[in-house]
């Protein structure tokens, strides 16, 4: 009992809040970064909860921890659709896809962006076919500046991501949200209303 | 206590089902009409109990309820339960609707277990003390025996037994505290104001196993 005492003041000053009743994860994709935030509903942090990710076909790729924030970051591993789910503690479970389309780096390819090679280039186009061929076309008119079509689209990928990231904190936040006044009186609506058909039918019975 | 949906293996899910499903039909067998207010208020107190939250340190916990369901409806806490968990899951997303089985099992069948070992002493012939002390105990170890099956669950799937109901059990501490202190005060209300819901049951029950 001593023993039970001393995990129960443990979590309670660790805080973890391993009681609450689901949790929830967010991820977003950064160049060849994927940085993934996890809840729980009320707003702690999933800290040191399993993070594992999974391709499309369902085959592991890679598995870490969440730290103290409760976030996790790993780099691209490859050009797939990513499933990541995060298994916290007590039969906890949440997941999160990312599709494909999301991914335009994978973490090898970026290192070679700053090399001007032709080869590499192609290299780099072929790992990432999801450029729009049209905006790509755009793209290459200021070769004639100094910029390699590859320079620029890694240049706008860096600030729009910079630019975008309070708007993607904004959207993890807004992802937890509670159950709301109207959630509550409709089910206890629909528990007095389940109510009145079960007495309909037992009187029915009664009389019949 | 909410087991999330995609954590326990198919059998484990497919035999609470199984379980609960038993449950709920031995609950609804020969149902008095008089009954069913009773079972529809409680089911409603369930369904929002778990919204509840108790801060306790830097942290808060929700309340379940089920020693007090078991202990005013028996058997009918698991219609009652089944019912608050699928509003839960529907609405607020806790648990999820293929676990709803193993869930219902592992809150109800606590509420049924300690309505055995307690009820005889929640009675309105008992002294007020004994009265007081079954009630806090029926609360108690409800939340106690729930948080022993959601490790059990949870070990069926694959996880270490004890250190999954340890850290059930050890989280659940506080709210077992809460919860028998909160099913004493009701039983000693209920035998003040509406003794007959309390007398009701245990007048109905005679030998309470099927």
């Amino acid at each position: 009992m001593a023993h039970l005492l001393c995990t129960a003041l443990w979590l309670a000053l660790c805080g973890t809040p391993a009681w609450a009743h689901k949790v929830m994860i967010f991820a977003w994709v950064e160049g060849d970064t994927v940085y993934t935030q996890s809840k729980f509903s009320g707003g702690k942090r999933a800290k040191h909860s399993s993070v594992v990710v999974y391709d499309e076909e369902g085959n592991r790729l890679l598995e870490g921890k969440t730290d103290k924030q409760g976030e996790f970051s790993f780099k691209v591993p490859k050009k797939t659709g990513l499933k990541i789910v995060l298994k916290a503690s007590m039969g906890h479970m949440a997941e999160w896809k990312i599709s494909a389309e999301e991914i335009t780096a994978v973490a090898p390819v970026s290192e070679s962006r700053s090399t001007r090679e032709v080869g590499t280039e192609v290299a780099a186009e072929q790992a990432a076919p999801a450029i729009d061929t049209k905006t790509s076309k755009e793209l290459t008119a200021p070769t004639g500046v100094g910029l390699s079509r590859q320079e620029v689209k890694a240049l706008i990928d860096e600030s729009l991501d910079r630019k975008l990231a309070p708007i993607l904190n904004m959207l993890a936040d807004s992802l937890d949200r509670g159950p709301r006044v109207s959630e509550v009186l409709g089910g206890i609506g629909y528990i007095f209303g389940l109510v009145g058909v079960a007495l309909y039918f037992s009187n029915r019975r009664r009389k019949g | 206590m909410h087991i999330s949906e995609g954590v326990l293996s198919p059998s484990v899910l497919m035999a609470g089902a199984a379980l609960t499903t038993a449950g709920v039909a031995v609950g609804l067998k020969g149902l008095d009409h008089e009954k069913i207010p009773s079972i529809g208020i409680l089911s409603a107190a369930f369904f929002v109990a778990s919204l509840v939250h108790v801060p306790i340190g830097p942290s808060s916990v929700h309340l379940i309820l089920n020693g007090l369901i078991g202990l005013i409806l028996g058997w009918k806490a698991f219609p009652a339960i089944l019912v608050g968990l699928a509003l839960q899951a529907l609405l607020f997303q806790f648990g999820g609707i293929t676990s709803l089985g193993v869930n219902t099992l592992n809150m109800a069948l606590p509420a049924v277990i300690c309505y055995n070992l307690f009820g005889w002493g929640v009675r309105i012939g008992t002294r007020q003390l004994v009265f007081t002390v079954t009630a806090f105990a029926c609360g108690f170890c409800a939340v106690l025996i729930s948080g022993v099956l959601v490790g059990f669950s949870l070990y069926l799937t694959g996880e270490a037994f004890l250190a999954a109901a340890k850290l059930v059990v050890a989280a659940h501490f506080p709210v077992m505290l809460i919860e028998g202190g909160l099913t004493a005060a009701c039983a000693l209300f209920l035998r003040r104001v509406k003794p007959e819901l309390l007398e009701g049951e245990y007048a109905a029950k005679t030998s309470s196993w099927p």
